[in-house]
């Protein structure tokens, strides 16, 4: 790198003032990206990716923020030291951003057109160009075009609920390239897409920066994401940069421990390091057969609300589910794998079709107290599935007190569900907001085991969480599949993670089960072409997994 | 939109329906008899059993709603006995007086309360903050009546500007015969010393019946502020560079008004119900007054005529109020809703 870098962060220390004290959020934190150049910053929620991230684009609110030393330099300039309106000037000319969210990086009540218009108009405004309304959207609907979106007037006057989340995802990088920045910073593009939206958006993002001469900084928690879209990486824990180098070494040569974790969490696609989970409790009766069910939705509309059409969102979908088995049902969103979820526990009834469970039919079965200690459910956040202002142990003793558990022993079953999840007994006094992520998950598992059940539906259960927290959650189902001879219904987008927990699978797509069998079967030699499609779209960590993954061929 | 605003009419309506029916109802449950009470205490029994033949009183109680039902329908509200109108020409004389009272308060509650709740988002934390909100706390747990008084007692003994009592200065000599509104009438007259008198008389009641929805509807925009304030898509309007006042009032207000607007609409209710004492108090020749005086008279007809008008008052805010939604927020007109 013999020319200077575009960005320079230079020994960065920023505090955090609150209540009289003031904590370190970043500590020393020095990072460069040069012209041209695609730059990645990995690390978990709370490593500091975004405090650094703000302070470079100059959103982190000071105070509480205090910079405590460093600099940040962009394009020879010290953005710390530069006036308000010089650094303004810079804000989506110079430097601007892709936020995480596509659906929350839009104002829900104005046009995709109206907010694409502000952001060309007072940039116009700041530099001293004068230009036609016509002329700026013309300009819009060019850069919309860079983004591969032809219908920029349709798009122009939609809201952004209207639009579909790939869509969505793209019009959010065209804004952000609308005034024709140098420098790019994505956070954890894609990663609330499926899996082939994200391939199409990472791919895009690739051809920009080689295109538009771009350079991007890339903060990400996906190591996947990052291996095919980074020259060089920094990894981040608790504030600190732990380690930095090209892509290459990084990946294939991790030195620092915690890069080293990060990468073993990873759950491997192929190769040696995949788990091939087995049943071996199968007994001659299903755990769960469903047999021809399908569900229409109706749409409503129209002046008085009558129904204007179906929607099927599952159709003709018959399995059967052994008794032990972790059976993972796989599928982008909208592919009908949660309302098959909701009718296997009876909290939606099928169009046509029949589901038993232990060969009784969940439409008699449902609503009884016998079913509801016979199979139970993880919900995908546990954030929104807690009630933030019950403790631990209140949420965890309701269950047993409507399955007629003895009031005085309660307490000691939660203590010893506490204990079950490896979590101590004294958190039953906590409130979930004063826990991690994995910790809430944790309680969300007991809390779904205190009946005692012997199925578990798990929807997405680790989606909300870290790659390093997830591994941990991952060994503790394992653990009590094992010790309560659990069946497990897994429902998830996540094809690399279902390799490694799942013994059979399922692959939906648009409320069809388009393939089905044991996993081995199903990534060794995948048939249907939407399962090779989903397979080939997975980002993995290491070349040689990339080459073991179906080719597509069109 | 148009789909979206006739249904939210025909629900409003049917709402119309029902209330009608309960008014009229409990009308004929309370106890005591309306012809008793008008005749007064020296009438005979037998003119007593006339004027309850004359009013249908002893009809089925069926065809009593149903003569009322239809009535109403034609805009007839039957005959008040406390001055021998027609109700619905009772009202409609004194309507106008308060449609002018309420109107004037909404557009200060509207005024003070969301800038303020701006205000006080945008400065959090600061002394700008602390003082709307001891401010907007005073407004909410003083009710409308001691404010009543108390400005009335001020004004009567320390500021002689704001007149204590009625509408309009009895020395102007004025006919509001357009739409029955001062203000509007004097201006479309080119009379300003009646636009300005009527403002001064408006000032003092219009202060005491807003306070409490200032206070409450202020608190409601600061929250909602504060809480769009954090969402991902203000962070990304600044990183793009629109600037902070843009920021500020097309990218959050719009996003927070709906909930302060929400408010408004229920508020309503209780505006009118305050209508009715700060009016007693400030002498003002509203409905309010008519109904209160009809109301000890048991006289059944004005009484149900009144509470009908209020019912209207109520539905037809609450309908400008979702109008105002669906032109700001339009999920609440687009958004295709899907069911089982």
């Amino acid at each position: 790198m013999s020319a200077p870098p575009l960005l320079q962060v230079d020994r960065l220390t920023i505090g955090f003032r609150s209540y009289g004290q003031q904590p370190r959020i970043l500590h020393d934190v020095s990072l460069e990206v040069g012209v041209g150049e695609r730059v990645a910053l990995i690390g978990q929620s709370g490593s500091g990716k975004t405090v650094t991230m703000r302070a470079i684009i100059g959103t982190l609110p000071m105070p509480p923020g205090i910079v405590e030393g460093g600099a940040i330099r962009y394009d020879g300039r010290s953005l710390l030291e530069l006036s308000r309106a010089d650094r303004n000037r810079l804000k989506g000319t110079g430097i601007s951003i892709i936020l995480q969210d596509p659906m929350l990086s839009f104002n829900p009540v104005l046009t995709v057109g109206r907010q694409m218009d502000d952001i060309v108009r007072y940039a116009d405004i700041r530099l001293g160009r004068r230009r036609r309304a016509a002329d700026r959207r013309q300009h819009i609907v060019q850069t919309l075009e860079k983004v591969q979106l032809a219908e920029g007037g349709r798009i122009l006057g939609s809201y952004p609920f209207q639009l579909s989340g790939g869509m969505r995802q793209r019009v959010l990088i065209g804004m952000a390239l609308l005034n024709a920045p140098r420098l790019l910073i994505a956070d954890e593009p894609g990663t609330a897409l499926d899996v082939t939206t994200q391939d199409e958006i990472l791919a895009l993002l690739n051809r920009l920066v080689a295109e538009e001469g771009l350079s991007l900084l890339l903060i990400n928690h996906n190591l996947g994401v990052v291996r095919e879209t980074a020259d060089r990486v920094y990894v981040m824990e608790k504030g600190r940069i732990v380690e930095s180098g090209t892509r290459d070494a990084i990946f294939s040569h991790p030195t620092h421990p915690y890069t080293r974790k990060l990468m073993a969490a990873v759950p491997p696609l192929y190769g040696a390091g995949v788990t091939t989970v087995r049943n071996t409790r199968a007994g001659d009766m299903p755990a769960i057969a469903i047999e021809g069910v399908s569900k229409d939705f109706l749409t409503r509309g129209g002046w008085l609300n009558w129904v204007t059409g179906r929607f099927p969102a599952v159709r003709d979908v018959s399995l059967q589910i052994a008794p032990g088995d972790i059976f993972g049902i796989a599928g982008e969103s909208g592919s009908g794998k949660t309302t098959l979820a909701k009718m296997i526990l009876g909290l939606i009834q099928p169009s046509a079709g029949d589901i038993r469970v232990e060969d009784r039919a969940v439409s008699v079965f449902a609503g009884t107290e016998e079913f509801r200690k016979l199979i139970q459910i993880v919900y995908q956040n546990p954030g929104s599935s807690l009630n933030p202002r019950r403790t631990v142990g209140d949420q965890l003793a309701v269950p047993l007190k409507f399955t007629g558990h003895a009031g005085a022993r309660i307490p000691g079953q939660v203590r010893a569900l506490l204990e079950m999840v490896d979590l101590p007994a004294d958190y039953a006094s906590m409130y979930p907001h004063e826990l991690s992520g994995g910790q809430k998950q944790r309680v969300a598992i007991a809390r779904a085991l205190s009946v005692r059940p012997r199925i578990l539906v798990l929807d997405e259960p680790t989606s909300a969480l870290d790659v390093l927290v997830q591994s941990t959650v991952i060994e503790l189902l394992h653990r009590l599949r094992e010790e309560f001879d659990l069946t497990y219904v897994f429902i998830s987008h996540d094809l690399s993670l279902m390799r490694n927990f799942c013994n059979r699978v399922a692959v939906m797509l648009r409320g069809e089960v388009v393939e089905q069998g044991p996993v081995a079967q199903i990534f060794d030699t995948p048939r249907h072409p939407y399962t090779r499609a989903l397979l080939s779209a997975i980002p993995v960590i290491s070349e040689a997994e990339a080459a073991q993954k179906p080719k597509i061929t069109n | 939109m148009l789909p979206y605003l006739l249904r939210r009419a025909a629900s409003l309506m049917l709402v119309l329906f029902g209330l009608a029916i309960l008014i009229f109802v409990i009308a004929r449950i309370v106890p005591g008899d309306p012809a008793r009470i008008a005749l007064g205490p020296l009438a005979t029994d037998q003119q007593v059993v006339e004027l309850r033949a004359e009013m249908g009183l002893d009809d089925p109680f069926l065809v009593q709603l149903w003569t009322y039902l239809s009535g109403l329908a034609q805009g007839d509200l039957g005959k008040s006995l406390l001055t021998s109108r027609p109700v619905i020409d009772d009202i409609m004389a004194a309507l106008p007086a308060t449609f002018e009272l309420v109107l004037f308060t909404i557009v200060i509650q509207i005024a003070l309360s969301i800038p303020l709740g701006v205000l006080a988002a945008v400065y959090r934390n600061t002394w700008i903050d602390n003082v709307t909100r001891v401010m907007s706390l005073i407004g909410v747990v003083t009710p409308a009546f001691v404010l009543a008084i108390i400005l009335q007692l001020l004004a009567a003994y320390y500021f002689g500007f704001f007149p204590v009592t009625g509408r309009i200065d009895p020395g102007i000599a004025f006919e509001a015969d357009r739409t029955g509104l001062l203000i509007v009438d004097g201006m479309l007259a080119g009379r300003w010393d009646v636009v300005g008198d009527a403002i001064r008389h408006l000032i003092l009641p219009a202060v005491a019946l807003a306070a409490g929805g200032i206070g409450q509807v202020m608190r409601i925009t600061r929250a909602a502020m504060i809480e769009v304030a954090s969402r991902d898509f203000i962070e990304a309007s600044r990183a793009y560079g629109v600037p902070e006042r843009v920021v500020t009032f097309r990218y959050m207000l719009r996003v927070a008004a709906v909930a302060p607007l929400t408010i408004l609409g229920l508020e309503f209710a209780s505006l009118i119900g305050n209508a009715f004492i700060v009016e007693f108090v400030f002498s003002w020749p509203g409905i309010a007054s008519y109904g209160v005086r009809t109301i000890l008279q048991k006289d059944l007809n004005a009484v149900i005529g009144v509470v009908l008008i209020s019912g209207v008052f109520f539905v037809v805010a609450n309908l400008v109020i979702d109008i105002l939604l669906g032109i700001l927020d339009p999920r609440h007109r687009l958004r295709a809703k899907g069911s089982e």
